[in-house]
């Protein structure tokens, strides 16, 4: 069982954060190592430069931060529940966030890679489908900015099922 | 019962750049109540607000599933979520 710190955003086995200053990936790995691990897996969202062939000139992200930090708390404590995970980052920016800059950052450790691999998987694709934050991009030749809509939004639309207590 | 509106992304922009509200709603109200109070509030929000397709609604931190109406006590917090594109 996890216990909470005084950092709400921390227990021992799982770290969250939706903010504008984003740690590091080794600051994220250094959470994450153990002795008991052999494996540490990651996957970072970065901006991209282009959608569908519009050059992206502006990207930057919105949240309902305490909300989204609390989904992301319930999608690692869900991904250490199916794979034998001993530890769980997931941070996602706000603000601006230029091509090449990471936007969300998920790790995951495991004494064996399969697990670790298959978390990261799950926790990104279960973040697409329901953490509240969203996107706004520029393009080039535009007057307008847009906002993004993830497809496993709707998709997911039968897993927002309320948790009663 | 008072409670508290929170309008994120287009939805706020369509709401007029506002990012949270208070509102005073009758006794015995409900969530679809409130969908109802701000189309009439926020007339460029009503096509928006009105179809739960459009705005997913967040109570206090939880999604309330499609197609189910929750009632709204004093002091709740209630989100308007459209499609989400984190990550």
């Amino acid at each position: 069982m996890s216990s909470f710190s005084a950092d709400t955003h921390k227990s021992n086995t799982i770290w969250v954060k939706v903010s504008e200053e984003l740690p590091s990936l080794q600051e994220c790995h250094d959470f994450c190592a153990d002795p008991s691990c052999g494996a540490i897996s990651s996957f970072v969202g970065v901006t991209r430069d282009s959608f569908q062939s519009k050059k992206v000139l502006k990207l930057w992200y919105e949240a309902y931060t305490p909300m989204a930090e609390k989904e992301l708390r319930k999608l690692c404590a869900e991904a250490m529940s199916k794979y034998d995970l001993k530890r769980v980052v997931a941070v996602h920016k706000v603000g601006n966030c230029p091509v090449g800059q990471a936007s969300v950052v998920l790790v995951c450790s495991s004494p064996h890679r399969n697990d670790g691999l298959k978390g990261c998987s799950y926790l990104i694709n279960e973040l697409k489908a329901r953490v509240p934050i969203w996107k706004r991009e520029v393009y080039e030749g535009d007057s307008d900015a847009v906002w993004k809509e993830n497809i496993e939004w709707k998709e997911g639309k039968s897993k927002r099922v309320m948790v009663k207590e | 019962t008072t409670v508290k509106v929170l309008f994120f992304a287009s939805a706020r922009e369509a709401a007029g750049n506002i990012s949270s509200v208070e509102i005073e709603l009758s006794y015995e109200s409900n969530t679809t109540t409130l969908r109802n109070v701000l189309a009439e509030k926020y007339p460029k929000l009503a096509e928006l607000v009105l179809d739960e397709d459009n705005i997913t609604f967040a109570l206090n931190e939880e999604y309330i599933p499609s197609g189910e109406s929750l009632p709204l006590k004093n002091g709740d917090t209630i989100a308007l979520i459209p499609p989400i594109s984190g990550g």
